[in-house]
């Protein structure tokens, strides 16, 4: 076969910038660490990378609400936690100021420092976030929520909870609004409240209450009066006062129970004739009018059995209070429970994501090197090729 | 025996025509489409001599090239193949690397779904709404900035087209110059052998830029025609061809032959094939899927966007804004009907450009590729014609038959796309509602998820307060009753509310619009979450994986065009070989050659020696 000497020149040239290129493309690999420079490198991992970048930068973006959420929570966290130390000093105080030792100026004065801790309350309840915004107000954030006005407490907020993006369809509360967790607390022991009558003049005082038979109770109003010291009937306020009481029953002394419709009252003292005690459905009560209404029991004059019946009455709704701030500390400490398995999960799937990546997109060091060389051998063969095929000619030896 | 002097002199003469052409042959090995150059001897006719013939000598007949028709075509061809893979590699290459570069479109809309989420995070907070806003437009300016790299692009397939329709005129002439001259120095059948190789060496360039049909004529003269048979060279003339502006879209070129009609598509191969394949096979759908992406992320975001409440208090209004469909003119046109087109559906978007043509009675509507695509309406306001995903209608002027126009519906979204907002105040975080609990309620039913399911509905913002009659039975603004049992989901106007637990009898529960300053974050979750929501392909395909698509699509390109290179290539190399092997100088060859020639001649000096001698001894014999 014949060879085109030109030709022959130029398939070795090109041989020489072929593996050339294939040289530099090697290097710029090496120098940048990429296996893929551009997508037509290898089409399929470049969007495949792509994705994988794209679900990796959602994964750190998932992280950073999951730290922001855990923030606002440890601050909520916080503050309930305050609120709680707060409710039992609130009660060691009116525990203190029912002592029957207490005279009318002691009461008046355990009722300023209630008046303190009340404001105290306040101000927990006006808990703001690293950026300013308060965090028991609901969605109204830049306003604060709870006004005070002598003993009236008043709520501005809303009863929206603000959410967060923990993972992809995962949204965990970021925090609880001031009214589920300082408003709308169910008075009494959670299912009934007492209240005694305004005129009675006996002694007697309802001290715990409980419910013994939750099907039995129907949420009806019902009223106690003692018939004598030692009778009462139950009514329903319902009814007509021409019906027969739903029920009759005997106090004995010095203490006694009442039980009616699965409710049952626990009552000391002795009762006048006449005197009555109103039980009805627990309707929603907030912190700061238990407090006011203690506040409002101590500083009125006289103490007794009126005091210790509105006494006792706040008292079962101070445990709601702290109940409802321990309930909410759980849901707390649940939220940042599933925060924190999501952080965890979060960093499991973005080593995932890095190791895709770097399988996708990085380099192979070892292989390229030993590439580069073979390259190298490669290139270096073809010139020395090139360069003893240039000596092989007959014109050398026509001398 | 005279004769053996001028049997001699042949000899001479011959052995000169060889050396001749060894030496022309030797100064030409470097000569671009030089072919090797045979001399060809005859032996004289003999002379009758009574009982026998005696020789005289010799004689050059020719000078041939070692030629063949077949494999030079087969290099023509290969290098049509060639040249137009090395074209295509070039431009898919160019769209690769904008694709590549430092305009990462994943990056910036991983970014702006960042700071959305970051916004979701602290909704009133002024510093993370500025750094939404912020991400938004370094969102858009990739966006931008992409679009107008493969605008760019475009331009050079432009410039590309124009230069080559300059080489290929200049190249015909050529080649019919070339032509009139060989005819003119073939006169007795004498074959220019360097006219020729320098009408194949045009012919070649020729078939780089456009694959030729070469076909032999009279008086050596070649025919040669490209695309559907257009002879571009005939004899001695040419034919010239031309660009002009698409009909449609004055920005891009087409070429036209000499009657004026248009004749891009056909020239298949060379590099001028090449850049029409990959404007509209490469080119024309990654940009068509760019703007899809950028009107699918304009549309979902707004979508949502609209769905919330701003710290004013005000329903969002549209984050981006995005232009709509471009409607172009035929210039053919012969009526005046205008024609504007709006994006109605884009989950039903495609990536394809539109015509549509009136027959005189309707509208017909086709892909540019010429697919027939099925429509309904009629082009009137209230009954536009819908297809895929877009809304076409005929707002003024009256169209005669046989006028068409050309729709691009994303081809330019993506360079249009800006941010619609510039006050932080304006991001509508909030959700558009906001449910509330009776404060006097006795009962333990608690408020669960609302959902809004249509914020369309009329009665979508008026206030609904939702009252139990009875823990089982409730009613919406004293409406009829309805029964409830625990954990069942309320259904309003154009939202949901869930409940559980079991409410008592006059629990009350309301749903409102949300109010201003609102730090409620609901539809800033609900933004962030368009970054996952399928929104392309009939809800399938979200905005990040239509951008990764849109790598594959520019990525396989580009693999498979240097995959043809390196195939087209090879396909050269061996036609080259092939040709070369027969036609190429090979300087040994010569060399041995030359050895031949002056051997000869040395030869023949030497007959005309002997002759000399002979001569001699006869002149001495006769001198006694």
């Amino acid at each position: 076969m014949r060879i085109s000497t030109s030709w022959g020149q130029q398939q070795a040239v090109n041989t020489m910038l072929d593996r050339q290129y294939s040289l530099s493309q090697t290097q710029l690999a090496l120098g940048n660490g990429k296996a893929i420079q551009t997508p037509s490198d290898n089409p399929a991992a470049a969007a495949r990378a792509v994705d994988t970048s794209s679900a990796s930068a959602q994964n750190d973006q998932y992280t950073r609400n999951i730290q922001s959420a855990t923030t606002r929570l440890s601050v909520e966290e916080q503050a309930l936690s305050s609120a709680g130390d707060i409710l039992d000093r609130i009660r060691s105080l009116t525990l203190e100021g029912m002592n029957g030792t207490q005279t009318d100026e002691s009461r008046q004065s355990i009722a300023t420092e209630l008046r303190q801790t009340l404001k105290q309350l306040v101000a927990l309840g006006n808990t703001r976030d690293g950026q300013g915004e308060y965090i028991f107000a609901g969605s109204r954030t830049t306003t604060q929520p709870f006004t005070i006005d002598g003993l009236t407490v008043n709520y501005g907020g809303d009863q929206s909870q603000r959410m967060v993006a923990a993972a992809a369809g995962l949204q965990v509360a970021t925090g609880d609004s001031g009214s589920d967790v300082f408003m709308t607390i169910r008075g009494g022991n959670g299912t009934f409240v007492t209240s005694a009558g305004a005129a009675n003049t006996g002694t007697a005082v309802v001290g715990s209450t409980s419910v013994t038979d939750a099907s039995a109770w129907d949420g009806g109003n019902y009223t106690i009066t003692f018939t004598s010291p030692t009778d009462y009937e139950i009514r329903d306020n319902a009814a007509l006062p021409t019906d027969p009481p739903l029920a009759t029953g005997t106090y004995t002394g010095q203490a006694g129970t009442v039980n009616f419709k699965g409710a049952q009252l626990n009552i000391t003292g002795t009762p006048a004739t006449g005197d009555t005690f109103a039980v009805g459905p627990s309707s929603s009560q907030d912190v700061f009018s238990t407090v006011a209404g203690i506040i409002n029991a101590f500083e009125a004059p006289g103490g007794g059995a009126p005091m210790n019946n509105q006494i006792n009455a706040q008292l079962q709704n101070l445990d709601q209070a702290s109940t409802s701030f321990l309930n909410t500390r759980t849901k707390i400490g649940a939220r940042m429970n599933t925060l924190d398995q999501q952080a965890e999960i979060g960093d499991d799937v973005k080593l995932q994501y890095k190791t895709t990546l770097s399988n996708l997109q990085d380099l192979d060091y070892a292989s390229a090197t030993s590439q580069f060389v073979q390259q190298q051998t490669a290139l270096t063969a073809a010139q020395q090729a090139y360069v003893k095929m240039q000596n092989l000619t007959l014109f050398n030896y026509l001398k | 025996m005279a004769d053996l002097l001028s049997t001699g002199i042949s000899g001479l003469l011959a052995s000169q025509v060889g050396l001749s052409t060894v030496g022309h042959n030797i100064s030409n090995v470097n000569t671009a489409g030089y072919t090797r150059q045979i001399t060809n001897f005859n032996a004289r006719t003999p002379q009758f001599n009574g009982g026998y013939y005696v020789g005289q000598g010799a004689d050059a007949v020719s000078v041939q090239r070692a030629y063949s028709q077949f494999l030079t075509q087969s290099v023509w061809s290969a290098n049509s193949g060639q040249s137009r893979a090395l074209q295509y590699a070039g431009f898919t290459a160019a769209a690769n690397n904008a694709v590549s570069g430092s305009a990462n479109l994943q990056t910036a809309l991983d970014g702006f779904f960042g700071a959305v989420s970051d916004v979701a995070n602290a909704p009133v907070d002024t510093a993370s709404r500025q750094a939404l806003l912020g991400k938004a437009s370094s969102l858009v300016s990739t966006f931008r900035s992409l679009s107008s790299q493969f605008q760019q692009i475009d331009q050079q397939t432009n410039q590309q087209i124009s230069t080559s329709v300059d080489s290929i005129n200049s190249l015909a002439k050529s080649i019919a110059d070339l032509n009139g001259q060989i005819a003119r120095a073939s006169i007795g059948g004498a074959a220019p052998n360097d006219l020729l190789d320098a009408r194949d060496q045009a012919i070649s360039q020729l078939s780089q830029i456009v694959g030729v049909n070469v076909s032999q004529g009279s008086d050596n003269m070649v025919t040669v025609s490209v695309g559907n048979g257009l002879p571009l060279v005939n004899g001695s003339d040419s034919t010239k061809i031309a660009t002009a502006n698409n009909p449609y879209d004055s920005s891009r070129l087409e070429i036209v032959g000499p009657t004026g009609s248009i004749i891009s598509s056909q020239l298949g191969s060379g590099s001028l094939g090449a850049t029409f394949d990959f404007r509209t096979n490469v080119l024309d759908p990654a940009r068509n899927q760019l703007g899809r992406s950028a009107i699918a992320l304009a549309d979902a975001f707004n979508k949502q966007h609209a769905q919330g409440i701003d710290l004013n208090g005000d329903a969002g209004g549209n984050f981006f804004s995005i232009g709509d469909p471009a409607v172009f003119n035929n210039t053919g046109n012969q009526g005046n009907a205008q024609v504007t087109a709006k994006v109605t559906d884009v989950g039903k978007l495609s990536g394809s450009d539109y015509v549509m043509r009136f027959n005189g009675a309707g509208w017909s509507i086709t892909t540019s590729a010429g697919v027939a695509v099925p429509s309904t309406g009629t082009g009137t306001a209230a009954d536009p014609i819908l297809v895929d995903g877009m809304a076409i209608t005929v707002p003024s002027g009256t169209p005669q038959a046989g006028d068409s126009f050309q729709i691009q519906p994303t081809r330019n979204a993506a360079s249009s796309i800006s941010v619609a907002i510039n006050d932080t105040n304006k991001i509508a975080a909030s959700g558009p509602l906001a449910a509330s609990k009776g404060t006097a309620n006795t009962g333990k039913a608690t408020l669960g998820n609302l959902t809004v399911t249509d914020p369309a509905d009329p009665a979508f913002k008026t206030p609904v307060s939702i009252v139990f009659t009875s823990p089982t039975t409730y009613t919406l603004n004293g409406g009829p009753p309805q029964t409830y049992a625990a954990g069942d989901t309320i259904t309003g106007n154009g939202w949901t509310l869930k409940l559980s637990g079991v409410p008592a009898a006059n629990d009350t529960f309301s749903v409102k619009p949300a109010g201003s300053a609102s730090g409620d974050n609901g539809n800033a979750l609900a933004l962030a979450d368009v970054a996952n929501k399928g929104v392309l392909d009939n809800g399938v395909t979200t905005v990040g994986k239509s951008y990764s698509q849109l790598i594959a699509q520019v990525g396989t390109a580009g693999a498979q065009a240097n995959t043809a290179l390196d195939a087209q290539q090879s396909i050269l190399d061996q036609a080259t070989s092939a040709q070369q092997s027969l036609s190429g100088v090979n300087m040994d060859e010569e060399a041995a050659n030359l050895l031949r020639f002056q051997q000869s001649y040395a030869a023949a000096a030497q007959v005309i020696n002997a002759a000399n001698t002979i001569f001699d001894s006869l002149m001495s014999a006769v001198r006694g």
